[in-house]
């Protein structure tokens, strides 16, 4: 009898093999790949299902818009641009197979804005774009090791590190704060680290640290963080944490009518993501907040303006926030880059032009790109804000002051970064 | 130590092994890819399998246990420079000395309660790498199991060398496990998780017997989390979500928990599912909404499925088929003689 099941296990197990593995015949392209006469097709793998969805599922509906908004006004040199995107629900296991999908089945040219730094690194080191020469641009994470040519040869990064974001908080407290105790809630892995670091290179001297271990933020442990810091007595509290940390720490401060000055990191100051997690955006007001591209309420800059009414028309009702406009900003970004990569791009001329032209692409962003043949380090700095009754980011004083610094030991300092004019109607030229 | 019999199945498997050969030389590189995968579904399902069809003990917590085996491989690679298949082992090693360990606690729970064990494990075990600096935090670890041999050709991809070593290592423990099912200790398994009480009159020690099954199983489970971080190149917290020990579940459900033979068909529904999803969502030209959530939905229409029609698995159920129809044979035989005689 058992005998029976093991050639049972055999023949269905072959059967299933075969089946499973029939139909695999790719024909051959001419060409370069992801790129024919009418069509140049590129890839996004990113949190569309989960927890870690909230707010990011946003960003490829908002870079859809702009390609087919681009699509509608002639492509880039007669081509259109297709995006194809696969849920990786955060797990790198399935960042892996939906990027092998993506390069292996559908044949991009290249793959856009992967989003979080577990995921970016199995991919670099299982599906080995560096090796196989696919270009990675504009991952969506802080972590600054993106940036190194050698160890990731095809990956650019885009939003400023983690890094830069602590020291150029630092140097905002040291301006503003002097002599005031501060307060630093971070998370307990690479994203805390990193910001530790940042902040040790700007000399920040902390009354309290509370680290908090991912997964265990809520209302209960928040209550626990601000019993430290009123111990403590800080006057500023920095929460250089995710968006579940800041809203569950300000929803329970609200509450317990905690209220010391707030400064926000940008990975958990999205006040729509905020707003989904069931906390009012009013508890962000007056809170102080660093972005590297324009307030997304600020319809007077031509990006703003433009972009938001291309996401309006492509996907009504739905709000114009930070990862829409770094969706779309990306989108614009890759655009250019393919145009400039001439009448036949191919994916070593499309990373020729950003390793050469790359930190003179026009973007929205209010600070450099550091693109440049030895760095792939993207946007280089942020301005700093306070946010308004309703969540809005604003300026202090109603005009954009900007700093700029490094991932390294390098200076902060303020930037008169003057940003390209945007091309006509948004496209690329 | 029993000698484990019917060894003599090793033919078969070096026959199916080199079907394997044949298939990885004609497919292309996605396919020896997913192949690698479903190889280690197998093996992990495989190891839920045993658990739970033979020994009758429930196990939501085997995402931790491959967790275990992943970090330990990827830690004696890359801090003892050990040779891939030493890694391994040590990777099998350390999820059985893990899995004796909640062994001795689950032979003393019993259903909602060693469910309830197991699951804190999963939930709680792989963030465990924030807190030590040796783990790699949140990013996690690189694991290089090194570039094909040259002696192979150029040609020769990273992932058929990916397949070739989950392959083998998935034949290896299937060849191990049919036979250790069809032991003494497997026979032990199955009395205990028929009737305790009477398998304890029998002589056996079910308290023993429980914790050498979780143990057993939890090694194979190392085994199948080494070789995920291998084709995916990493180890991190969150390749091994609570998700994967549910999924690996609802892969042995399919298979069907009490047929070793029925593994391949969970392993490779959990492969094959989002890409006929792709299939289905890119002729009907669905919205992004459909797409997304097409994969869950058809996973769980299958399991509802497979629990409401072939409890037993498939594989199973075919058995049970052809058994009845085999006696309803023989009876027909005995009986018509005889009938025709009394007319």
């Amino acid at each position: 009898m058992k005998a029976i099941n093991l050639r049972k296990l055999l023949s269905v197990s072959a059967v299933l093999a075969v089946a499973s593995l029939a139909a695999t015949a790719v024909p051959a392209h001419a060409g370069e790949v992801g790129v024919n006469s009418s069509e140049i097709k590129l890839g996004m793998t990113l949190p569309m299902t989960g927890t870690a969805s909230l707010g990011y599922n946003k960003i490829p509906g908002a870079a859809k818009a702009y390609f087919d908004y681009l699509n509608a006004n002639g492509g880039v040199n007669g081509r259109k641009i297709t995006l194809i995107v696969k849920d990786d629900r955060y797990v790198p296991t399935e960042a892996v197979a939906k990027t092998n999908e993506l390069i292996l089945k559908n044949r991009v040219m290249a793959l856009l804005a992967p989003l979080g730094t577990a995921n970016v690194k199995a991919v670099a080191s299982s599906v080995n774009p560096g090796r196989r020469g696919v270009p990675v641009l504009f991952v969506n994470t802080g972590f600054s090791g993106f940036a190194d040519v050698k160890k990731y040869p095809t990956t650019y990064a885009i939003l400023p590190s983690y890094i830069m974001e602590a020291k150029i908080m630092g140097q905002y407290i040291a301006e503003n704060f002097a002599g005031k105790k501060i307060g630093l809630l971070y998370q307990d892995d690479d994203f805390g680290s990193d910001a530790l670091a940042g902040f040790k290179a700007a000399g920040v001297n902390f009354a309290v640290k509370v680290a908090y271990a991912s997964g265990s933020q809520g209302a209960a442990a928040a209550a626990g963080w601000i019993t430290k810091f009123k111990a403590a007595e800080a006057d500023v509290v920095i929460l250089f944490g995710v968006s579940s940390a800041t809203s569950a720490m300000l929803g329970t401060a609200a509450v317990l009518k905690y209220a010391p000055q707030w400064m926000l990191g940008s990975v958990g100051g999205d006040a729509t993501t905020i707003k989904l997690t069931g906390v009012p955006a009013g508890v962000l007001y007056n809170a102080i907040g660093f972005s590297p591209v324009p307030a997304t309420t600020d319809l007077n800059d031509e990006y703003i303006k433009l972009f938001s009414d291309i996401y309006a028309e492509a996907v009504p009702g739905s709000t114009f926030d930070l990862n829409v406009l770094l969706g779309m900003n990306t989108a614009f970004m890759t655009a250019q880059a393919l145009k400039a990569a001439g009448d036949n791009p191919t994916r070593k001329s499309l990373m020729a032009v950003l390793n050469t032209k790359g930190a003179t692409l026009a973007n929205s962003a209010l600070t450099p790109l550091g693109y440049s043949g030895t760095s792939h380090v993207g946007l280089t700095g942020y301005w700093v804000g306070k946010y308004s009754p309703t969540g809005d980011l604003l300026p202090i004083g109603g005009t954009y002051t900007t700093y700029t610094t490094d991932s390294g030991t390098g200076a902060v300092v303020k930037s008169n970064y003057k940003r390209p004019a945007m091309p006509a109607k948004g496209l690329p030229k | 130590m029993h000698k484990l019999k019917n060894s003599n199945n090793m033919g078969l498997f070096i026959f199916f092994g080199f079907i394997l050969f044949l298939i990885s030389n004609r497919v292309d590189e996605l396919r020896v890819y997913q192949g690698a995968s479903i190889a280690v579904f197998v093996i992990a399902i495989a190891s839920i399998i045993l658990l739970t069809g033979y020994s009758g003990q429930v196990s939501l917590g085997h995402g931790a246990l491959m967790a275990i085996g992943a970090y330990s491989a990827t830690l004696a690679r890359n801090e003892l420079h050990l040779p891939i298949v030493l890694s391994f082992f040590i990777a099998v090693l350390a999820a059985a000395i893990g899995g004796a360990l909640l062994g001795a606690a689950a032979a003393r729970l019993s259903g909602p309660y060693l469910a309830g064990t197991t699951l804190a494990l999963a939930v709680g075990l792989p963030s465990l790498a924030n807190q030590f600096s040796i783990l790699g935090g949140e990013q996690g670890l690189t694991f290089d199991v090194g570039f094909p041999p040259m002696s192979l050709g150029e040609s020769f991809t990273q992932y058929k060398w990916y397949f070739w070593i989950s392959g083998l290592a998935a034949l290896i423990s299937m060849w191990l496990l049919s036979n250790i099912l069809r032991s003494r200790y497997g026979r032990n398994w199955r009395a205990g998780r028929s009737n305790e009480v009477a398998a304890q009159l029998s002589g056996i020690h079910t308290g023993r017997s429980k914790i050498l099954a979780f143990t057993i199983s939890a090694g194979i489970a190392g085994l199948a989390g080494a070789l995920l971080s291998m084709t995916i190149g990493t180890v991190s917290p969150s390749a091994f979500p609570l998700a994967l020990s549910f999924s690996l579940l609802t892969g042995a459900v399919l298979s069907g928990v009490t047929t070793l033979s029925g593994v391949m068909i969970g392993a490779v529904t959990l492969v094959a599912i989002p890409e006929i999803a792709d299939v289905v969502t890119n002729h009907i030209g669905s919205s992004e909404n459909i797409t997304t959530n097409l994969p869950g939905f058809m996973v769980s229409t299958l399991l509802i499925i497979a629990v409401l029609f072939v409890p037993n698995g498939p594989v199973e159920a075919h058995r049970v088929r052809s058994m009845k129809k085999l006696a309803k044979k023989k009876v027909n035989a005995l009986t018509k003689p005889s009938m025709e005689g009394n007319t």
